[in-house]
């Protein structure tokens, strides 16, 4: 449901990043502290003008905390699956509209790729319904998961493999254009199908990455953003729902229904539609996610999105610039993160080469069990 | 080939024990709710539709339907390196529940989406047999 008396209320006053890559000195503590340093100095605030912490992978917020010198007045700590960065951005929007906190620093930290992380095999327990349930007939990761659901959809309205390239593609190319990305060489469609499938439909180049890396954001009331370094970008819309029930097995609707209703809100709240939209961040966790979430937020009608994806749409220059840092296929895996980290800057107009001209509304989605969106803009309202 | 059963193994104790066993007599067996009669699987204390505490296990028809499948490339596990391409069928049984498995006896390119298939009963090892699938 839309709370309109929401929209614009509260604002991202600073955003911070770290490298992205293989940064093996790092432990997660370590890449959160690095991240929350570069957003406090990216909207001037100090550590003692933080009285709210919500953690996201960090392994545990006490020894976060006391390594970063932080006495909030209020503290969570979310498990380090991609569809909480929506969750907790929400949470300090309520959190300071509440007046429960004023200014609220989201610090996420990841060494996957240092740590040796694996989507798949015995410890996976993505959708498992269980310890080790499927694993004997050789079902495991979250990539077959949506290998599954890639080919329903195929089969289901004739969307090809060359579609699903042209996403990976695009993001390629936004990379390409984005120093800090970790894959930055364009590549073609004979290449895309060159790449090995790791789960068929889905070849290697349809992944998103491993890596390592932090962000960090620090929200606060739209009066105070104001009086900042950096211009306030306002949250002008959200929505959240959960599709959890059955969710063993990939949803028969590729999370179309819940989609509609978070649409709802995010819109409803904006007071705008999907094509307001100057940019799209999805998350992309593998291509079909980005179809998804096309589909059921509204760009495209049901099971069009294969060839609304052709013809560059998702490209710089294109209808809906989409993933312009190169998204989790290319800049880095950073779990919704840095996408909306990425809506921030080209709200901002910070993102040099890959800079989307007006960029006034940039809307971050993700299609997962837990969907959410978030709008953000350059006005108030 | 080895004589040693090198793939994992489902935990066959616990709640699901009657799953097993059942397979492992050639049934499909499933807990159903006894105040909502939904079937469900894996098993629960307390039934997902209506939070009911009292179910039985029944031998239900083993017939279903092919939701999707996807096609591995990747051997997860050393085990699975001989197998690859293997094939990983989504089923839909004609109780609602779904279960992931694979097909036997079909060529990976005869796989389709809506194929009714039937339970196939697999003893993988002495003590466990697989429900895996058949047209
Ligand atoms: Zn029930």
């Amino acid at each position: 449901m839309p709370n309109k008396s929401l929209a614009g209320k509260v604002a991202v006053a600073g955003v911070g990043t770290t490298r992205y890559g293989r940064l093996p000195e790092y432990d997660p503590y370590d890449l959160g502290i690095w991240a929350l340093k570069e957003a406090l100095a990216d909207c001037g605030l100090k550590i003692a003008d933080i009285d709210g912490v919500i953690l996201n992978r960090i392994p545990d917020y006490q020894r976060f905390c006391e390594l970063a010198g932080l006495n909030p007045s209020y503290t969570t700590i979310t498990p380090g699956h991609g569809r909480f960065s929506g969750i907790c951005i929400q949470t300090a929007v309520a959190l300071i509209a509440t007046g429960m906190a004023k200014t609220v620093a989201l610090v996420y930290g990841n060494n996957g790729r240092s740590a040796g992380d694996q989507y798949g095999g015995a410890t996976d327990i993505y959708g498992s319904g269980g310890p080790g349930l499927w694993f004997p007939y050789g079902m495991t990761s979250p990539g077959a998961f949506h290998a599954l659901m890639a080919k329903r959809h195929m089969e289901q309205y004739g969307t090809t493999s060359d579609q699903l390239g042209q996403v990976a593609m695009a993001f390629r190319r936004h990379a390409a254009l984005n120093p800090q990305a970790v894959m930055r060489d364009p590549f073609t469609l004979a290449d895309y199908h060159a790449s090995r499938f790791v789960c068929e439909p889905l070849h290697l180049l349809d992944y998103c990455l491993i890596n390592d890396g932090g962000v960090a954001m620090i929200l606060t009331n739209a009066k105070r953003a104001k009086n900042l370094a950096k211009p306030p970008v306002y949250i002008r819309g959200f929505g959240q729902t959960a599709k959890f029930t059955g969710s063993t097995f990939p949803p028969d609707d590729y999370w179309a229904a819940p989609m509609k209703k978070v649409a709802r809100s995010a819109y409803g709240m904006a007071g705008a539609k999907p094509a307001d939209m100057d940019a799209l961040m999805i998350y992309d966790n593998f291509t079909p996610t980005v179809m998804f979430c096309l589909e059921g937020f509204g760009f495209c009608k049901t099971g069009e999105s294969g060839p609304f994806v052709e013809n560059g749409r998702l490209q710089l220059g294109g209808e809906f610039p989409t993933n312009t840092s190169g998204g989790h296929l290319s800049e880095s895996y950073m779990q919704g993160w840095a996408l909306n980290v990425e809506a921030v800057r080209q709200v901002r107009g910070e993102c040099g080469a890959r800079q989307v001209k007006d960029a006034n509304l940039v809307q971050y989605m993700t299609a997962a069990p837990v969907i959410t969106s978030m709008i953000y803009g350059k006005e108030a309202k | 080939m080895s004589d040693v059963y090198a793939k994992p193994l489902p935990p066959i104790d616990g709640l699901n024990a009657p799953f097993w066993a059942g397979a492992r007599a050639g049934k499909l067996m499933l807990q159903r709710c006894l105040d909502c009669a939904q079937y469900r699987f894996p098993a629960s204390r307390y039934c997902p539709s209506c939070l009911g505490e009292r179910s039985e296990w029944q031998a239900t028809s083993g017939q279903g339907m092919v939701v999707s499948y996807c096609g591995f490339h990747k051997a997860y596990w050393p085990s699975f390196a001989g197998d690859v391409p293997y094939d990983v069928v989504q089923v839909r049984l004609k109780e609602g529940v779904q279960l992931f498995s694979n097909l036997v006896d079909v060529p990976r390119e005869r796989i389709k989406i809506g194929m009714k298939v039937r339970a196939h009963f697999d003893a993988v090892t002495d003590a466990v047999t697989l429900v895996r699938f058949k047209p």
